[in-house]
């Protein structure tokens, strides 16, 4: 599904070089549930970007659904963002001016879907959070925990393969990142690729895969699950 | 995808509302001022009879004093003498020529009801209506023979045509001016050239005359002079022969010369008459002849008032000052919307989609403001007729052209004024700003 | 002094991360002063040049045209006639014929040299021909001289060439051809080349007709009446009185003769507004520009800094979490304002002279009085902190707390 291979990521600010990334190896399988762990400043949200696609690399390669993404364009890249891949950020990143139909709806624009398809996916992935019946309504008159909904709802609408979660309990209280942890792994189980960056060990746990970064580099796995260091080509 | 985008567009427009107007108002106000003050320099600078503006020469001839030129640095007058104007007529040496004047006289209408009133005169030759294309209503203008024999015939204007006939078809009627009976030859239809090319002695967009009679008819009624007269000597003897005899300038001269070489062989016939005059004692300055055509003599003349190019320029300068002050809002806006910009870029908008969902905003603003503008400058030229009066009701006609520069204007400025704006929206990097 | 708590070595840095924004507004103020300098030196040369007084009576003067028709029309008698009987209507002060009316546009000039011959240079004045009424009708005062006497004025036929041998000039007339006004008293000046005249008085002022001449101050009066058929009458009322006695004198003008029509009858005042109406059209134009373009940018002002307030609503709150006071920041907010508004003004200087250069060179206007450019640097200074007030005050209210919350 995902192979990253000597991904090596460097940002030049002042003059001084910082390695986000250096050597950075990992494969994700089809139906896999990652969780990516580590410390602030490790490096998790550089790969979790470049994962997305929001962020080029230096060196290296990445391979998404079988095709090399390096040499993709930005149009090129954007579909696939589009087509493939679905976030879920840890302020949710709603936009606030629109409601949860016109929300959930942005994706689907950029798709090209006709307005029929687009209304009936919409309301799927609404009922699927639970919140079909609030359509109508702001970001602002929701909880956190049901902004995160509508936020996975939108994500969801475009039936991705692949979705990508940046600390989506951060900004939540326990119960209701609970209740949102339980609807994720209920998307996993329904055969969506799902990884998680987060730096909560109990949330990671709940996962079937944990990986650690520190430096740059996967320098640890949990050992009960089976991760590789090196990849065999 | 474009109505997605236009609701886009509307949704923020909508939603910084105050924003919105102020620029709105602003490229309003910059349109509003630039179109209403380049129509009327497009109307001052516009060229009067385009299909024959360059076949047709006004005639400078250097009459003046030995002692001082006409115009610094040496210039001719820009009128001729009364001599100098007959005796090119009589030399006929051009395709087609005419002399030409202004003067004024009573109008006494046979009906009893309409009271004697002052009415302008043209005083010219039969080609000049062939000449300058004068449209004609009801008959045409007199003959070559008929100037000849100084025959009292008249072509009246629509105006004074309604005025005293009531509208009706008059050639072949009489009609009393300057205490002579005139026949009328000829009606014309509404004519306004602007400028006011053939004659802008005293003003360039002046009314035309009210009627038009064969010149020679200043000198069998003795008319009095209209315009500018120049003198740079008193006339020698009493009388109104004494002052048609001497070297005043009041008369203007047109040649047609249809091609360059007619030109040419104009300006050598020229020359040749001013050399002869030399020998009569006249023309003790250098020679110093000119032709211009139509364009050359309206730029001569500086036709197109200072003041309005000073307000050209000031109008410049303010839609520069209003799109720069979009730009900045723009800009100031958009990067409000960077978190909405990363987002979408996430998942899944390309560069493209970015660029088309701000530029159908701009535009949108643009467009506003193009309407409002348009608005403006049909209001700002109602005002320039009601400050300058007279002087620019010839010159405040915003016709069809104007119409679709102001929008032209519009749009580009304000896409000129959202590119830089929508280019840094595009730019944001979709990660940059996703996480708080 | 110590200056530190200004931040103002912050402040420009983090000026320059947002180039663009400022550099926008700088410009902007830039433009606004090049345009509103230059307009301002316009409207006051424009409006100097309308207040100057014309030398008549002008709130109670008019006049008309009388133009006979017939050929039989007498214009030597109808003259006399007309004016013995409109100086017998009570109210009207004086009245005579004229042959221009003072800056109506149209009139006749001459050129007066203090010797005879072709070659000699003159000086260009206007011409008025008027009888022994002339003074009084037109409210001029007799500074060295006398006034003409009746038996001076002499008839001029149409296209009569000569000239008569007396001639009142203008002061500044005077002052131009012979330096000193008593000296000209009774000197000999020539008219068209080498007909003599007498300089019998020197009256205070009387413009010409032309509003837009070098010379319109250069006026000289000459004794005489006119035997045309097309003349005109010039008219002095009593205070207040013009207004009634148009219409009457109107009226006993085209009852007294027939076979001449009374026209173009108009005051003195429409005249000078119609005279200088481009000017004053020029006033109010460019004043609407002032306006209207002071406001656009202090609109955009007030725009700009209220996003920027905006952006930086949780800097703002951590700045005052970490003790600064309102005060402080809303005197951020105003310095920030009035260093964009002071590289704007620098550059605004340069246009404003480089504009004016080019107007003075193109248009032949007055060069600005450098006087201009302190004052519109600080008007404008003061129109950009009351811009930014608004948004200083907003920036200054708010809390604290902000910083530690997630927005």
């Amino acid at each position: 599904m995902l192979t990253m291979q000597s991904l090596t990521k460097t940002y030049v600010t002042d003059n001084v070089q910082t390695h986000a990334l250096r050597e950075f190896n990992l494969q994700v399988n089809e139906g896999d549930f990652v969780a990516v762990t580590g410390p602030s400043g490790s490096g998790k949200t550089t790969f979790l970007n470049i994962a997305g696609l929001l962020e080029t690399f230096n060196q290296g390669t990445y391979t998404l659904d079988g095709q090399n993404v390096s040499a993709l364009n930005d149009k090129q890249r954007s579909k696939v963002r589009n087509e493939k891949i679905g976030f879920i950020f840890q302020n949710f990143n709603l936009i606030p001016d629109l409601n949860l139909y016109d929300n959930v709806d942005v994706p689907l624009r950029y798709r090209g879907f006709n307005a029929q398809e687009r209304k009936r996916r919409i309301e799927q992935s609404l009922e699927r959070v639970g919140l079909a019946k609030r359509m109508q309504h702001l970001p602002s008159q929701l909880s956190g925990g049901q902004q995160q909904r509508v936020a996975i709802a939108r994500a969801l609408a475009g039936e991705p393969r692949f979705l990508l979660a940046d600390e989506p309990t951060g900004n939540l209280d326990t119960k209701m990142a609970h209740s949102v942890m339980a609807l994720l792994t209920e998307i996993n189980q329904n055969g969506t690729t799902i990884v998680m960056v987060t730096h909560d060990p109990e949330l990671a746990a709940q996962t079937q895969r944990n990986i650690f970064v520190r430096d740059g580099k996967v320098s640890e796995t949990t050992p009960e699950l089976v991760v590789t260091d090196k990849i065999a080509v | 995808m474009f109505g997605y985008y236009l609701r886009l567009g509307f949704a923020s427009i909508k939603k910084n509302y105050i924003l919105s107007l102020l620029m709105v108002v602003a490229i309003a106000l910059g349109i509003g001022a630039s179109v209403s003050v380049v129509t009327v320099n497009y109307l001052m600078s516009s060229n009067p009879i385009p299909h024959k503006s360059d076949q047709l020469y006004y005639v400078q001839l250097d009459s003046w004093s030995p002692h001082e030129p006409a115009r610094e640095p040496n210039d001719p007058p820009d009128q001729i003498t009364w001599r100098d104007a007959t005796n090119l007529m009589a030399a006929g040496a051009a395709f087609r020529q005419t002399a030409s004047a202004s003067s004024g006289a009573v109008i006494e209408p046979n009906d009893a009801d309409v009271r004697p009133f002052m009415a302008s005169i043209r005083l010219n030759f039969a080609d000049f209506f062939a000449m300058f294309d004068t449209p004609f209503l009801y008959g045409s203008g007199w003959t070559d023979a008929e100037d000849q024999a100084r025959r009292p015939v008249v072509v009246l204007s629509k105006e004074i045509n309604d005025r005293v006939f009531g509208g009706e078809n008059s050639v072949g009627r009489s009609i009393q001016i300057a205490a002579t009976e005139f026949q009328v030859v000829g009606v014309m239809d509404t004519w306004q050239p602007v400028p006011k090319f053939y004659d802008v002695t005293t003003g360039a967009f002046n009314d035309t005359e009210d009627v038009y009679m064969p010149f020679y008819m200043k000198q069998e009624l003795q008319l009095s002079n209209g315009g500018n007269t120049n003198c740079w000597k008193s006339p020698e003897g009493e009388g109104f022969e004494a002052f048609l005899n001497s070297e005043c300038v009041n008369y203007q001269f047109w040649a047609e010369l249809p091609s360059e070489a007619d030109k040419n062989a104009y300006m050598t016939f020229l020359n040749g008459y001013v050399e002869q005059q030399k020998e009569l004692g006249r023309f003790e300055r250098p020679l110093n002849n000119r032709l211009s055509n139509v364009m050359e003599w309206l730029e001569y003349e500086e036709v197109v008032a200072d003041d309005a190019q000073i307000m050209l320029w000031v109008a410049f300068m303010f839609l520069f000052v209003c799109l720069v002050n979009t730009v900045g809002l723009l800009l100031s806006k958009f990067s409000r919307k960077a978190p909405e910009i990363a987002l979408r870029r996430a998942i899944g908008a390309s560069k493209q989609d970015i660029f088309y969902q701000h530029i159908v905003e701009t535009a949108c603003i643009g467009l506003l403001g193009g309407v409002l503008g348009l608005v403006l400058s049909l209001a700002g030229l109602e005002g320039i007729k009601l400050l300058y009066g007279d002087f620019m009701q010839n010159l405040v006609k915003l016709d069809l052209t104007m119409v679709g520069f102001a929008f032209v204007l519009a749009l580009i400025s304000s896409i000129l004024a959202g590119l830089y704006p929508t280019w840094r929206a595009c730019a944001v990097a979709p990660a940059a700003q996703l996480k708080s | 002094m110590n200056l530190s708590y200004l931040e103002l070595g912050p402040m420009w840095r983090a000026l320059m991360r947002n180039k663009v924004g400022a550099l926008l507004i700088a410009i902007q103020i830039a433009v606004t002063m090049t345009i509103v300098l230059n307009s301002i030196s316009i409207v006051v040369e424009r409006d100097k040049m309308m207040q100057r007084a014309s030398g008549l009576d002008e709130q109670n003067t008019f006049y008309l045209t009388s133009t006979g028709y017939t050929s039989d029309f007498n214009a030597q008698n109808t003259v006399t006639e007309d004016l013995l009987a409109i100086r017998a209507i009570p109210g009207v002060v004086d009245a005579i014929q004229l042959n221009a009316i003072p800056i109506s546009g149209g009139g006749w000039s001459m050129s007066l040299a203090t010797e005879a011959g072709p070659d000699v240079e003159g000086t260009g004045t206007a011409v008025y021909m008027v009888d022994e009424h002339g003074l009084e009708t037109l409210d001029l005062d007799l500074i060295a001289g006398r006034n003409f006497t009746a038996n001076e004025i002499r008839w001029r036929q149409a296209a009569q060439p000569d000239w008569p041998e007396t001639v009142i000039i203008t002061e500044a007339l005077a002052l131009t051809i012979f330096d000193n006004v008593d000296a000209a008293v009774g000197q000999t000046v020539y008219i068209g080349n080498d007909e003599p005249m007498t300089i019998i008085g020197v009256i205070d002022q009387l413009q010409a007709p032309w509003v837009g001449w070098n010379n319109l101050e250069h006026s000289m009066l000459s004794p005489e009446n006119m035997a045309f058929n097309s003349t005109r009458y010039l008219i002095r009322t009593e205070d207040g009185e013009r207004d009634r006695l148009m219409p009457i004198v109107e009226e006993m003008l085209a009852a007294r003769t027939s076979g001449r029509i009374i026209r173009n009858m108009d005051t003195l005042t429409a005249t000078r507004d119609r005279s200088y109406r481009q000017h004053n059209a020029m006033i109010k134009i460019l004043l609407t520009v002032i306006v209207c373009l002071t406001l656009i940018t202090a609109l955009g002002i007030v725009g700009l800094a209220s996003f920027s307030v905006q952006k930086r609503i949780k800097q703002i709150g951590t700045k005052r979490a970490l003790g600064a006071s309102q005060a402080s920041v809303m005197r951020y907010f105003m310095l920030e304002n009035g260093m964009i508004s002071t590289v704007g003004l620098v550059l605004g200087t340069g246009l404003t002279i480089g504009l004016n250069m080019l107007l003075v060179n193109w248009f032949n206007l007055t060069p600005l009085d450098w006087m201009y450019i302190p004052i519109g640097v600080i008007s404008l200074l003061i129109v950009g902190q009351i811009a930014v007030l608004g948004p200083a005050r907003r920036a200054a209210n708010i809390a604290p707390a902000t910083a530690t919350r997630t927005l």
